[in-house]
């Protein structure tokens, strides 16, 4: 059994979790405490393809492109959350978009076959509890070839 | 008219108030405060981060006779039951009794970073 999307959500997960000086990593957990920061957070996408255009012959169990956008969010707090975000925003996208797993072995991406990923853009948001709080949601996309007889 | 800092707020303060020490520049001064600190979320893309909003409620009256200046409040140290916070910023809540012999509720954040 060959599912892509789990593939790509748990090595996600591996990946950010390795970044260093965060204090907690999650899975899809959309409750967490102050005390768990930095944190980050992998919440499961979203999937697209484009069959709907595609209602030819085509046998239904054919492998298929699907487009994957996780969304990531880095949550912080401090005097200093605004550059602290920007520290782990540029490790996440480093570690991601160069993680030779995620690449090759997963998503299959250039010379291994016709996956990509992509990183999409950022959204920050700020306010005050304890000290300044922020949080950055990141998303990526992930083109991988969907093989039904594989699930 | 109610007097409201003799027949409301003193009272108050007198069971529920806490030493304080208010640190504005050079000078620092005793005064009596109330702990006011409530559970905060911060909800961002989907994502709640549950945390604390510190807080604390002074007199206005009492500020006034120990020579502090509510304008001269933001960035001092306010310490009480135990921990340091600076003022950050402070909500005024006057009362029919006028702006000046109402309550103030600094909004405290973490001291020790800044």
């Amino acid at each position: 059994m060959v599912d892509v999307r789990e593939d790509i959500l748990a090595r996600l997960l591996e990946v950010v979790a390795a970044i260093p000086n965060l204090r907690s990593s999650h899975r899809s957990n959309v409750d967490i405490n102050e005390t768990q920061l930095p944190a980050v957070v992998v919440l499961d996408g979203d999937e697209e393809t484009n069959d709907s255009t595609d209602l030819s012959m085509r046998p239904a169990n054919r492998p298929t492109i699907v487009q994957l956008t996780p969304g990531i969010m880095i949550v912080d707090q401090g005097e200093l959350v605004g550059s602290a975000l920007s520290v782990l925003r540029s490790e996440l996208i480093k570690r991601v978009l160069t993680d030779t797993e995620l690449n090759e072995q997963i998503v299959k991406t250039g010379r291994f076959g016709n996956g990509a990923i992509r990183y999409l853009g950022c959204q920050t948001d700020l306010g005050w509890a304890r000290e300044l709080h922020g949080a950055l949601a990141m998303q990526f996309l992930f083109k991988y070839a969907l093989r039904p007889e594989q699930l | 008219m109610i007097d409201y800092s003799a027949l409301l707020y003193d009272p108050i303060y007198d069971v529920l108030g806490v030493p304080a020490t208010l640190t504005v520049g050079a000078t620092e001064v005793a005064l009596t405060v109330v702990d006011d600190l409530k559970p905060k979320v911060e909800a961002s893309g989907g994502l709640q981060t549950r945390g604390v909003e510190p807080g604390a409620f002074a007199r206005m009256p009492e500020l006034s006779a120990l020579g502090v200046a509510i304008n001269d409040c933001i960035g001092a140290v306010l310490a009480f039951n135990g921990r340091s916070w600076t003022v950050r910023n402070f909500d005024l809540r006057g009362n029919p009794n006028g702006e000046d012999a109402g309550e103030v509720r600094f909004l405290l954040k973490e001291a020790a970073v800044g």
